[in-house]
């Protein structure tokens, strides 16, 4: 606070003046964007100051007891141990029996190794980059909501450096790029942003939720038992969460996958599975539907609804972007073509059977 | 006045809605109201937008532009046949080639823009036009502030314009009018000299305040300044007198009696036909606001601007509304309030420029909101003349523009000529708005906060502020010859605030 005032004391001090242009100290604007400048830096700090509340987590996330952990470390540590031990072993009992034979362990060994590094590296990258989406996601909710444009740049700047290795998305970026370059303000550059850069992104997501969700209810409607179905509910939704992971540039390695399948269950947790702009009544309607369809196509209609839940909760959790300008999907909008499609089954099979 | 001619008027705007409404039914249109004091830009706004529109510009936030739906753009015969034509190619080649702004403008004209677009609802796709009239008026801002005399009495308009001619910052500017006042009985036998002696003596100190070292507002009746074709009838011969309050009516014969009538024909013959026909009957109104020019002349300056603002918008008729009160009645149901000439500034001040317009027409927003108006308040450019730099200057880096200075625009005591461009650090707007409003600190005060550079800590001084008007940018063209677009600051989103809704 103090420091705020002293800045704002400070500016009246600047007094008002001209400067020709053949003079040396003159910089054009978008020379400099990226680096810091004295007074610039100084007001920014401020305005993000207030925007700073970044390590507040999205969702409440749930401490595991330090005894677990304690277990967890002990016998890690013993199991590493172990297998340490077996390859020492392994490989004297190779080296005792022929020099050449322990030498090739130790390459082995040695490859090995190199995975395992290799691996971990991999994983702790994929953690970082969903840290950053979420961080992302936050910074940009926060700017939505205060109207700020330098800070909506900064994070838009990110987003884009996000979907830089994607050549797919590169005329979006050129496009929003240009738009950052005008006098726009914060929120509307990122209802710009939401419409230039992500919306091919949206509709891709939706696709990959639709063909899950419609997979699904028909895989439930043929199969003759019921664990079956169980599997196909489960292996879908797993694969949705990882292809929309992918789809908003996350690449999650199996740790990454953990933490986001989590983060998704959470997600559905506070939200009752209803998305913004669902309805009780179509709730109620759908399950009117589906009961009015014979018994296996409503069964088949709800697990694929279930389905389209789990997207658009892993829709949420894996954008890089609040929804700011347009509404997220929503189970309704889903339920539609759900409904559609399984009634044509259904007619045609009733055709059939007659 | 009179319940009579208030009734009279209401019939025929009524009546001319009702014929509005008939021919809206084949293809809707919609009145923009461009309002503005004199020089705040209507003229500039109106050019920009419709070449805009025209050329396709860059319009991001317009969502049907942007979304490609907006198919075509093309200019139309106007619906008013006794209104000359708005001289849309002249003020674009002013601009564009000979790179000066329009002169001020002398006399209401018209343009009807028409736009062919894909609504984005299904059904007012089926069932829809695809086509939408914008009709737009520009006129001499300095009418505008005949608006409120409509509903005051010559006694009252007396009052008011001397109570502003003595107070003190226009004392020394009003010295020839008063002193001819005080040289003159109202209640002499009338006398045709003694008027236009009267009425001249005034129009000079109108005049005067109107100068860039004032930049004062309140400056009614605006055909004084801005006369028209009526310039020298007796209609526009009058001038306030000093009028007791208590005073019985004025005799037959007398000067008094005199001005009073002319008073009137004045109100009769010129603000009741321009109100009719100009502004009663607006859908949506935008109100441009040259912020800046008054912040050059300091809080006086300030302070009559928000007076003549406040004036001004009471005249409106701001509202909900509903398919059956179109018919019969107009009301606007959005007002957009524009700090002109945002490109002067850096846009980081932008927030801040914002933030004193909307303390400048409070007033004005409460009673549309209060009628059920929708309101928005943003600083906009309607033609960007400046690009922005930053400038190292004494250890400080500062946020400059960048621009050719009109010829004779000078700071400093350096004076520029017109072609030489340069950078210009024009002050720091303050974080409240409130600083703007706070009276003018004496002079010798200015001196020494400007010694004291580190420690002036709290009040803002005139000379914390400059801000140079500019040159209209010069455009690139492809190589097909054809020149882009005009540039912009925001003028997509005062678009999409003011129409964007009939277009969805």
């Amino acid at each position: 606070m103090t420091d705020q005032n002293r800045q704002e004391n400070r500016r009246p001090s600047r007094k008002p003046t001209a400067f020709r242009l053949d003079d040396k100290n003159v910089r054009l604007a978008e020379e400099v964007e990226d680096l810091p400048l004295a007074s610039e830096t100084i007001i920014q700090e401020a305005l993000d100051d207030s925007l700073l509340p970044v390590e507040t987590a999205p969702m409440p996330v749930r401490k595991s007891s330090s005894f677990g952990r304690w277990i967890g470390l002990g016998l890690g540590g013993l199991i590493s141990l172990a297998v340490g031990l077996a390859i020492d072993s392994l490989i004297r009992d190779l080296f005792a029996r022929a020099d050449w034979l322990g030498w090739v362990g130790i390459g082995l060994a040695a490859i090995a190794v190199l995975g395992l590094v290799g691996l971990v590296l991999r994983e702790l990258g994929a953690l970082m980059r969903l840290r950053k989406i979420d961080d992302l996601r936050d910074h940009l909710a926060e700017t939505a909501e205060s109207d700020n444009a330098k800070a909506a740049r900064t994070h838009l700047k990110d987003l884009i450096s996000l979907y830089a290795d994607r050549p797919d998305t590169a005329r979006g970026r050129k496009t929003l790029q240009g738009h950052m370059s005008e006098v726009i303000d914060g929120k509307d550059l990122l209802i710009l942003a939401e419409r230039d850069l992500l919306s091919p992104l949206d509709k891709q997501a939706r696709r990959i939720v639709m063909s899950s969700a419609k997979r699904v209810s028909l895989v439930t409607a043929i199969s003759p038992r019921a664990i079956v179905d169980l599997l196909a509910v489960l292996f879908e939704n797993l694969r949705i969460i990882r292809q929309l992971s992918h789809l908003y540039g996350g690449r999650p390695g199996t740790l990454g996958f953990f933490r986001l399948t989590r983060h998704v269950l959470q997600h559905l947790a506070l939200t009752g599975g209803m998305a913004a702009g669902d309805s009780l009544a179509s709730q109620v309607l759908g399950h009117g539907l589906a009961a009015r369809l014979s018994a296996r196509l409503g069964e088949g209609l709800i697990n694929g609804l279930l389905t389209a839940r789990v997207g658009i909760a892993a829709i949420a959790v894996c954008r890089p972007a609040p929804f700011v300008g347009s509404k997220g999907p929503s189970v309704s909008e889903f339920m539609n073509e759900l409904v559609s499609s399984a009634e044509k089954e259904d007619t045609g099979k009733q055709g059939k059977s007659s | 006045m009179s319940l009579l001619t208030t009734l009279t008027e209401e019939a025929r705007l009524t009546l001319s809605n009702l014929s509005d409404a008939a021919s809206d039914l084949a293809v809707p249109s919609v009145r923009l109201g461009v309002t503005g004091l004199a020089r705040a830009g209507k003229t500039v706004f109106i050019t920009a937008l419709v070449h805009n529109l025209l050329h396709g510009g860059r319009l991001p936030v317009f969502q049907a532009a942007a979304g490609g739906r907006l198919a075509h753009a093309r200019l139309q015969p106007q619906p008013d046949d006794a209104v000359p034509r708005f001289d849309y190619e002249a003020h674009v080649a002013a601009l564009v080639n000979d790179r000066i702004w329009p002169d001020s403008t002398r006399q209401v004209s018209e343009l009807r823009l028409t736009l062919d677009f894909e609504s984005a609802s299904f059904l007012s796709r089926q069932f829809g036009r695809g086509k939408l009239h914008i009709d737009l008026i520009d006129y001499p801002g300095e009418w505008l502030l005949d608006l409120p005399l409509l509903g005051k009495t010559y006694a009252e308009f007396s009052a008011s314009s001397l109570a502003r001619a003595r107070a003190k910052n226009r004392t020394d500017l009003a010295a020839e009018y008063l002193a001819c006042l005080a040289s003159i009985d109202p209640n002499a036998a009338e006398s045709e000299q003694d008027a236009q002696k009267l009425a001249a003596t005034f129009k000079t100190y109108l005049k005067n305040c109107r100068q860039d070292a004032h930049a004062l507002s309140m400056l009614p009746p605006g055909r004084f300044l801005m006369p028209g074709d009526l310039d020298g009838s007796p209609a526009l011969t009058f001038a306030p007198l000093d009028i007791p309050q208590d005073a019985s009516p004025a005799r037959a014969g007398t000067l008094r009696a005199m001005m009073e009538r002319r008073f009137e024909a004045y109100k009769t013959h010129v603000i009741r036909p321009f109100f009719r026909n100009h502004f009663a009957r607006l859908d949506r109104q935008i109100v441009l606001v040259d912020v800046l020019h008054a912040l050059n002349a300091g809080p006086a300056a300030i302070k009559d601007l928000e007076e003549a603002l406040g004036e001004v918008m009471t005249a409106f008729r701001p509202g909900k509304q509903s398919w059956l009160s179109s018919i019969l009645t107009r009301r606007i149901d959005r007002i957009l309030f524009a700090a002109t000439k945002a490109d002067h500034l850096h846009r980081d001040d932008h927030d801040r420029l914002e933030a004193i317009l909307q303390r400048l027409v409070g007033r004005g927003i409460d009673h549309a909101k209060f009628r059920g108006a929708e309101v928005d308040v943003l600083a906009m450019a309607a033609v960007r003349a400046t690009r922005e730099a930053t400038v190292r200057h004494g250890g400080q880096d500062l946020p400059a523009i960048l621009g050719t200075p009109l010829p004779g625009e000078g700071v400093n005591g350096e004076n520029y000529d017109g072609e030489t461009e340069i950078a210009m650090f024009p002050g720091d707007l303050p974080e409240n708005p409130d600083k703007i409003f706070s009276p003018a600190d004496s002079k010798d005060e200015q001196v020494h906060v400007t010694s004291e550079e580190i420690e002036s800590q709290t009040e803002l001084t005139d000379s914390d502020l400059r801000y140079l008007r500019f040159r209209p940018p010069q455009l690139d063209q492809t190589a097909e010859g054809l020149s882009l677009s005009l540039p912009h600051i925001r003028l997509d989103r005062a678009l999409e605030f003011l129409i964007g809704d009939h277009l969805a």
